[in-house]
């Protein structure tokens, strides 16, 4: 927000005067004047000489403000948005998709946690696969640990015939973006919600952006947390309100995927990122295989809109992989 | 003369204690579905829930949303709401809308249930077979009500604090210009309300050089909000519910460790200082918890094991503020949902209420 000499062009009425008023009571700019009380400030004001004109002042500034507030919605009128614009977007997964009632939801975080090697990169590339099959949308995916392959988002596209072109078609609309520190993630978000909102002017809107994956949103978390400075956790707040404000504005569906750490002595894992994480996403997954054979076990965690606890197994074909290479 | 009587009016009383009881009473108590019935609550309250995530808090918001959108009667059906407006702000930014509108079209084919008990009867035994309950639902709740009632819910998210403070700045007027369409406030939610803790934090340590000048920190900015708040109570009668997901990992988790440390401070002689010391680390700052008039506290309590095959999370939730002996166990079931969405587990739908409480007394 703005220091109050930059709004008397449109405001008049926020003149020198007025300013070396506030300025006076602390006020420079309008975080300034949030964080004071109104009504003691009308009184001050009004023993001021000029006091109608000052008082005049607050109530413009005021109207700035609630110009600049989003307005309430009521209950209808969500469910609108809702029904037109947050679709759900299928993983690819049956039995994932079934257990989160039609599979990703735009507009909302989707956390994967699993420990390594359970198959959370695989679950981001099917489903990176089968938006851009399927769903006409582009994916925005953000590498962190050099795990992504084209090649194998290539063997999940099942189009029959000709193979070939249609997947060129499918892998042009999947861009990947390595990052490696979270200053670089806050530019590369930024520059994305940049050009959606010029793309909205434009309405260029051949294939719109319908899925962002983070592979692993941990790997750039975890180095700036420990110790008992509130920077690092501000940042992770931060990264979360980011992602979520993108995929709420822009209708994206959003799936990050985290690590497990031991959980004290008994041996048992708990996801990464710790207790202030847990209000980020809107749904957490557990993703757990059982060694012996290619079953996976996918846990909710938790869900704004279901009981968490329920549980689903699904296979996931990792050998397919190798009898590719 | 005309002073005198200018004085005589200003000494002579407002109202007498009779005419202030029928006004206190006439504004109702705000009487909450369980898990929150123990404790009646009227305007001016503030109550705090407290629980890690998930521990079901914004569905208890909902759920409290909904009787306060609901009417008193409708068509001769009693519904038992309230029948005023509620105020949703969401800092969390995760509410779903859905989660509402189902559960509100679950809680007035509910009450046309009792109202209408023979249909149901009628219909009851077909539940099972039948899975297209959606279809009979159109036809069983008004569709005009629960659009008069979805409309009654306002929301608003925030992304940082300085959106909060702005909403909160010119709420005042947006309720005015609600109440002049002849709808009242009931209740103003806040979802949750330690969200910008740690941004706020970073912020405090930015001082800003000009000593007169309020710097942007943590303290300053929910005694800010405290403040607003303060003042929309004098002109509205609000109740306000505030989730408070808690940021730091609990000490000692199970129920047991609990046990030891509270019988370590009785042993200590200092029995007093176990009803002050909260289950878990207190990190929002002293103007808050002052205008903080109800404490609720929520854990997992391990997993409940339903008819079904799966497993449904357990919670305990304990008031604080007042301090109850009783401790009430609840799990939270699926709605009876009537969207079209693909349901995984019908057979464990025919829940009327979606909160299941079982009462362990201390």
């Amino acid at each position: 927000m703005a220091p109050l000499k930059h709004l008397e062009m449109e405001n008049p009425i926020i003149d020198a005067c007025f300013r070396d008023f506030c300025s006076s009571h602390g006020i420079l700019t309008v975080e300034d004047f949030l964080l004071h009380d109104i009504y003691e400030l009308a009184a001050l004001a009004e023993r001021q000489e000029n006091a109608d004109r000052l008082k005049e002042g607050i109530t413009v500034m005021l109207s700035l403000i609630e110009v600049k507030c989003r307005p309430w919605l009521n209950g209808m009128e969500l469910l609108e948005d809702m029904q037109r614009s947050k679709h759900t977007l299928s993983s690819g997964d049956k039995e994932t998709d079934s257990l989160l009632q039609g599979g990703l939801r735009e507009g909302q975080l989707t956390e994967l946690v699993g420990p390594s090697s359970s198959g959370k990169t695989q679950f981001c590339m099917q489903a990176a696969a089968s938006v851009a099959e399927k769903q006409d949308g582009s994916v925005f995916y953000i590498d962190t640990g050099n795990s992504f392959s084209a090649r194998r988002i290539a063997q999940f596209i099942c189009g029959s015939s000709d193979a070939a072109a249609l997947r060129k078609r499918v892998l042009s609309r999947i861009s990947c973006h390595t990052v490696y520190d979270i200053y670089t993630m806050f530019d590369t978000l930024q520059g994305l919600e940049v050009a959606l909102r010029s793309q909205v002017q434009k309405n260029v809107n051949e294939y719109r952006l319908r899925l962002l994956i983070v592979d692993s949103i941990s790997s750039l978390i975890t180095p700036i947390l420990g110790g008992s400075g509130s920077q690092g956790r501000a940042l992770m707040v931060a990264l979360g309100y980011l992602l979520k404000k993108l995929a709420h504005e822009h209708n994206i569906a959003i799936l990050v995927t985290n690590h497990t750490v031991g959980a004290g002595e008994s041996g048992k894992t708990k996801p990464a990122l710790g207790e202030t994480w847990k209000s980020i996403p809107h749904v957490r997954l557990m993703l757990s295989r059982d060694n012996r054979n290619s079953n996976c076990t996918i846990s909710i965690l938790k869900h704004t809109s279901m009981p968490s606890g329920q549980t689903v197994k699904t296979t996931m074909t990792r050998n397919d992989n190798q009898q590719y290479l | 003369m005309g002073e005198h009587e200018a004085a005589r009016d200003w000494i002579r009383s407002d109202e007498t204690a009779a005419q202030m009881l029928s006004r206190v009473l006439g504004d109702r108590t705000l009487l909450l579905l369980p898990p929150l019935h123990r404790v009646p609550l009227r305007a001016g309250n503030v109550v705090e829930i407290t629980g890690s995530s998930p521990t079901a808090k914004t569905q208890i918001l909902i759920q409290s949303a909904i009787t306060c959108i609901l009417p008193k009667t409708w068509n001769g059906v009693h519904y038992g709401g309230l029948g005023k407006l509620v105020l949703f702000l969401d800092l969390d930014c995760r509410f779903d809308v859905m989660r509402l509108s189902d559960m509100l079209k679950c809680r007035l084919l509910e009450a046309n249930r009792l109202g209408n008990g023979a249909w149901w009867q009628l219909e009851k035994s077909n539940v099972k077979t039948c899975r297209s309950a959606q279809d009979k639902a159109k036809i069983v709740y008004d569709e005009e009500l629960y659009v008069s009632c979805m409309k009654r819910f306002l929301y608003l998210r925030c992304y940082d604090s300085l959106e909060l403070l702005s909403s909160l700045k010119t709420l005042h007027y947006r309720i005015r210009l609600q109440e002049a369409c002849g709808s009242q406030v009931g209740v103003l939610m806040i979802d949750s309300i330690g969200a910008f803790h740690w941004t706020d934090r970073l912020s405090s340590s930015l001082a800003l050089d000009k000593n007169n000048r309020k710097s942007l920190s943590l303290t300053n900015v929910v005694e800010t909000i405290v403040q607003e708040m303060k003042k929309l109570m004098q002109v509205h009668s609000l109740v306000v519910i505030a989730t408070k997901a808690t940021i730091y990992e609990e000490k000692y988790p199970t129920n047991e460790n609990n046990r030891k440390l509270s019988s370590n401070n009785d042993l200590s002689g200092n029995a007093s200082s176990k009803a002050q010391q909260p289950p878990f680390r207190e990190f929002m700052p002293s103007s808050w918890q002052a205008f903080v008039t109800h404490k609720i506290f929520i854990r997992k309590s391990g997993d409940h094991q339903s008819s079904g095959q799966n497993t449904l999370s357990a919670y305990s939730l304990e008031w604080l503020q007042p301090q109850l002996s009783s401790i009430d166990r609840f799990i939270v079931d699926d709605v009876f949902s009537l969207s079209t969405r693909h349901h995984t587990f019908t057979e464990t739908l025919v829940v009327q209420n979606s909160v299941e409480i079982i009462t362990i007394v201390r």
